[in-house]
């Protein structure tokens, strides 16, 4: 039936899982079995029947395309009912929409994700997607910051970064705390401190907009020319479709023309 | 079209009238209280044709303030049934040519998109537009300078216009030939008086002299006083930004799209806190641009039609039509400026 693209299909929440104090992540599938083709980078539009809804990365993608995550940080009404969702229930989905990452433009070229927060979560997919296609790649360096230890997302996925030897993994934390032994700092100066070159590298920033914006600086500051630099941009939004106008960057739109841009494709006072 | 004008004698327009509701749910303009908007037409009502814009734009008639798009049942678990777009035939009698070209915007924010709004399209469909030439051009009204004038035609079906004893009538498109086939019109080798219309009331400058003046300080001194209270977005035939929402009354619960401003702080305020538009002047800067810049480049039209609603609404009578004059002087003075240093 011709209906507009802004009515949600519904999915069943098949996995809930605590990541941190404040971040949920909730692996669904479509309701009537269909594929979700998302590439990385890209996002949903997650609906609480009677909530509204959201527009959330696609944090994870299975291989058969059929279940897929959203890692959901607690904010506001939406994410609080959202987190009061248990496996088995029934949300909606429109999607997936925006550009993605580029990756396979980046083979033969090494790949450095640099991560803040809950910033981790469109970019996971992106880690995932090198490590299916190791050959195509020569390397990859992972930045990920936290504010405590207790924030850092995707536990199990760090532990098998860590343990993986085609990954370079750094993790840091905002401030010292007890029992952590690894990095103190904030992501853009821990990014500065390991002198990341861009030798035919490019990276892939993504964290709070002051994160992003740093980040920026300190890889321009290691010699990184901004069409290296990737970014995935966090921007009100609604439609999700270039149709509700209110994440515009000049005459460009965040989720039809982004959200994955190149530093040097958007005006430098986005950021 | 080739087909040439028909006259309409002003004593059977009531008749012509119910003719056409006959046949399709037929809206006109219509006096509510202190102004004029679109009303759907009773049968044997007076009516009168405004000889230039109304206060209220048509745009409420392909996309409503408030627009169920899906319903459902607020106690039950997931219920989520699609609104069915509306399909009886329907004719908009009376929009004059910068509402149509508010029209033709929103078709192509609306339709030319990777994801066409299936609801917006169906009203489009079932809609015929008798559109009405200008037969005056308001101290507000500024098409001629928005590459429009009172005569424009495209995007309408059938256009009329006033004459010395009636009305005359002309279809524009194969479709609607039927429509003018009532008896009560004749053919007739009278025209439409043609007019000289006015120009240069609210000049702007062009796309690009305007992106050179991001950075200027303009936007801090026009935006002052600048209330954010968004009555011009509202007041716009071509304004569309919307929010979506779900509202919930007792058993009933809608997801609805409705309209929303770009001049509210809440409008691209994230849940974060994080606001890239949080100055007023930003906001106004935005706007403008999008009038007068964004949409060539997104749309390749202006989103402007000149239809001077804007100005006529704007309690600190600063719109976006008016600042025209004040970004052209800055222009000048930034050339002049340019050669001296």
């Amino acid at each position: 039936m011709a209906t507009t693209e802004l009515v949600p299909r519904p999915a069943t929440l098949v996995k809930v899982t605590n990541e941190s104090a404040d971040v949920m992540s909730f692996e669904m599938e479509l309701g009537d079995g269909s594929s979700m083709d998302s590439l990385p980078g890209q996002f949903v539009e997650v609906s609480v029947q009677g909530y509204g809804e959201a527009t959330f990365a696609v944090s994870r993608l299975a291989a058969d395309h059929k279940r897929f995550a959203v890692s959901v940080k607690r904010m506001g009404h939406l994410t609080k009912m959202l987190h009061r969702a248990a496996e088995g229930e029934v949300v909606g989905v429109r999607g997936p929409y925006g550009k993605p990452f580029p990756v396979e433009d980046w083979k033969g070229r090494g790949v450095v994700i640099i991560g803040g927060g809950i910033g981790l979560a469109p970019l996971r997919p992106v880690v995932d997607y090198i490590l299916g296609h190791k050959t195509d790649y020569p390397g990859l360096e992972i930045v990920f910051g936290a504010r405590t230890p207790g924030d850092l997302l995707f536990k199990e996925d760090l532990a098998a970064w860590a343990r993986d030897s085609f990954i370079k993994l750094h993790t840091t934390i905002d401030f010292p705390a007890e029992g952590w032994n690894s990095r103190v700092g904030f992501v853009p100066v821990v990014a500065k401190d390991l002198g990341l070159k861009p030798d035919n590298r490019v990276a892939v920033v993504c964290g709070p907009p002051i994160m992003i914006k740093l980040t920026a600086v300190a890889l321009r500051e290691s010699g990184w020319p901004d069409e290296s630099i990737y970014t995935t941009l966090e921007a009100k939004m609604q439609c999700g479709i270039g149709q509700c106008g209110r994440c515009n960057i000049g005459s460009k739109l965040v989720c039809r023309d982004g959200p994955v841009f190149r530093l040097d494709q958007i005006p430098s006072d986005s950021l | 079209m080739s087909a040439g004008w028909k006259l309409l004698k002003r004593g059977d327009l009531g008749a012509f009238l119910d003719s056409l509701a006959a046949g399709a749910e037929l809206w006109v303009p219509r006096r509510k209280g202190t102004r004029w908007d679109f009303d759907q037409y009773e049968k044997g009502t007076d009516t009168t044709f405004p000889t230039s814009i109304i206060e209220v734009s048509a745009k409420a008639l392909f996309f409503p303030r408030r627009r169920p798009i899906a319903r459902f049942n607020p106690k039950a678990k997931w219920s989520v049934e699609p609104v069915e777009p509306a399909s009886e035939p329907r004719i908009v009698m009376g929009m004059h040519p910068c509402d149509v070209a508010g029209v033709r915007y929103m078709d192509r924010v609306f339709l030319a998109n990777d994801h066409p709004d299936r609801l917006y399209e169906a009203e489009r469909n079932r809609t015929t537009i008798i559109g009405m030439r200008c037969s005056e051009m308001k101290p507000t009204c500024h098409c001629t300078d928005r590459n429009l004038s009172p005569d424009e035609t495209e995007g309408m079906d059938v256009v009329f216009a006033e004459a010395e004893d009636g009305l005359l009538f002309r279809a524009l498109t194969e479709k609607d030939e039927r429509l003018l086939g009532s008896p009560l019109l004749a053919a007739t080798d009278a025209k439409p008086e043609a007019k000289e219309w006015p120009k240069g009331r609210h000049l702007v400058p062009g796309p690009d002299e305007l992106m050179d003046l991001y950075d200027d300080d303009f936007w801090l001194e026009a935006s002052d006083i600048c209330l954010t209270c968004g009555a011009c977005t509202f007041a716009c035939p071509t304004c569309t930004c919307y929010l979506v929402a779900d509202e919930k009354f007792g058993d009933e619960g809608e997801r609805v799209t409705a309209w929303d401003s770009c001049q509210f702080l809440s409008y691209s305020r994230e849940t974060s806190g994080h606001n890239p538009r949080r100055s007023n002047a930003a906001r106004l800067r935005n706007r403008t641009l999008d009038k007068f810049a964004y949409s060539f480049h997104k749309h390749g039209m202006s989103s402007c039609t000149g239809c001077g609603r804007c100005v006529l609404i704007c309690p600190i009578q600063r719109s976006f039509p008016q600042l025209g004059t004040k970004l052209k002087e800055r222009v000048e003075e930034k050339k002049s400026k340019a050669r001296v240093s």
